[in-house]
């Protein structure tokens, strides 16, 4: 076991846990996934929130078990490895606020981090501008940390805290498998067009949410804690997982023939650059203050932490009001023959310039 | 050659870390700024590394500045 938590540690254990978790990314794809969707943790997000009747758009609606699988193989390996501690009460309410805001800049680009990463390797150049945007929200939020930021210090908690979240993904599983009905016209909803209706079997979706939970757990692969620790250490340790991560995707991808390059009509993608690149800044400045892309706030989760427990529940407000209200962005398409590019409406482009300045705000308040 | 030995300073927030890096380089102290290493959290915070026997100077140079820290070990 000492062994195994070496290997974990160091750079082959991190780049191996990049590799493995990017082939299965570009695996799921194969399996039923949306193209460049193997793993994107906003769009599963979204999608668990629409299949509970929290935003009604038809095509995004399906309980995703990759998350299920994320927060369990997180849990199990902490359990395991004897780091599992409920923990929690580090401005659990502004955590709340940062997972919606992050939330809506996703849907505004329509991915999180880990499909920027994703499209990149499945030829969505899209993805450079969000990365972009992520980069630059990072260093915002890095700024915030060098000017005395700090949501104050967690806790050790009750045992219940650590529980609220594995128990509400077991829940979340239940109700996919035996694909309750709550009345006639009602939840649970599951898409028959759209993305939503694109998915890996049940199980295999699981087990790779299991594995990846578990090796993220381990090895602390984060796609935002990568740019993070390179800008404010000079430390390249994460970015060498999220580089094998995408390496390995965009490998898989050409060998799977789901490679396409190009800007526009990408799968679930739009071009319109300027919110693609705004969108990811409020996300990237997002998880820079939370600490954890939205990956590792499931793996948080399932470890203990309560606090990042409440970051995944403003993930889910965040998706219900990004849907509700309009706010996620539309897809490039060709309507009649003429391309129509997609983006923000109007709602979602003043959504996300609201997120800025709040999250902003909360970064230059929360100051020690 | 014998190779120096170095311990860490784990901290609450990155912030304090910050702090305490200013604080050392303020008394001369060389440290760095490391991820905490895996082996002693499984939070992706920050640490300060330190040279063993700049042990005692670094503790005086925190406390004189307010600078707490959680945790000290070797590395």
């Amino acid at each position: 076991m000492k062994g195994m938590t070496s290997f974990f540690a160091q750079r082959r254990g991190i780049v191996s846990a990049g590799a493995v978790i990017g082939a299965l990314a570009a695996l799921l794809v194969r399996w039923g996934n949306p193209a460049n969707m193997g793993i994107c943790v906003a769009c599963f997000t979204r999608d668990t929130v629409g299949a509970l009747g929290l935003h009604r758009a038809a095509v995004v609606q399906y309980i995703r078990p990759e998350l299920v699988g994320f927060v369990w193989g997180a849990l199990l390996a902490a359990l395991l490895f004897r780091e599992y501690r409920p923990r929690g009460g580090s401005a659990p309410v502004l955590r709340f606020v940062l997972g919606v805001f992050s939330m809506i800049g996703a849907l505004v680009f329509l991915g999180c981090p880990w499909r920027a990463y994703l499209r990149l390797a499945g030829g969505d150049l899209n993805g450079l501008t969000a990365i972009a945007g992520f980069v630059v929200g990072i260093a915002g939020g890095v700024w915030f940390l060098k000017h005395g930021y700090s949501l104050g210090r967690s806790t050790t908690m009750g045992r219940a805290v650590g529980w609220v979240m594995p128990a509400f993904a077991l829940l979340l599983l239940a109700l996919l498998f035996f694909r309750v009905k709550f009345t006639p016209e009602g939840p649970i909803f599951f898409s028959t067009t759209g993305p939503g209706s694109a998915h890996a079997p049940l199980l295999i979706a699981l087990a790779v949410g299991l594995v990846a939970g578990f090796l993220a757990q381990r090895t602390r692969f984060c796609t935002m804690g990568a740019v993070r620790d390179l800008m404010l250490m000079r430390d390249s340790h994460l970015l060498s997982g999220v580089v094998a991560f995408i390496v390995t995707a965009f490998v898989f991808n050409v060998a799977l023939g789901n490679f396409k390059l190009g800007f526009t009509l990408q799968p679930v993608s739009h071009s319109n650059h300027l919110w693609n690149f705004l969108g990811m800044a409020l996300s990237g400045l997002s998880f820079a203050l939370a600490g954890g892309c939205p990956g590792r706030q499931y793996f948080m989760s399932g470890e203990g932490d309560g606090d990042a427990t409440m970051f995944v529940f403003g993930m889910f407000a965040g998706a219900a009001l990004a849907h509700n209200f309009n706010l996620a962005a539309s897809t490039d398409r060709v309507v009649e023959g003429v391309f129509v590019r997609g983006g923000p409406s109007v709602w979602g482009q003043a959504a996300v310039l609201l997120g800025l300045v709040v999250v902003a705000a909360i970064g230059w308040t929360m100051r020690e | 050659m014998e190779q120096t030995q170095h311990g860490v300073l784990l901290f609450h927030s990155t912030n304090w870390a910050l702090k305490a890096e200013k604080a050392a380089k303020q008394a001369s102290i060389e440290v760095k700024l490391i991820p905490t290493p895996r082996h002693l959290s499984s939070d992706c915070g920050t640490a300060l590394r330190f040279r063993w026997q700049d042990r005692d100077a670094l503790i005086q140079a925190l406390s004189e500045r307010e600078v707490t820290f959680e945790h000290m070990a070797e590395l």
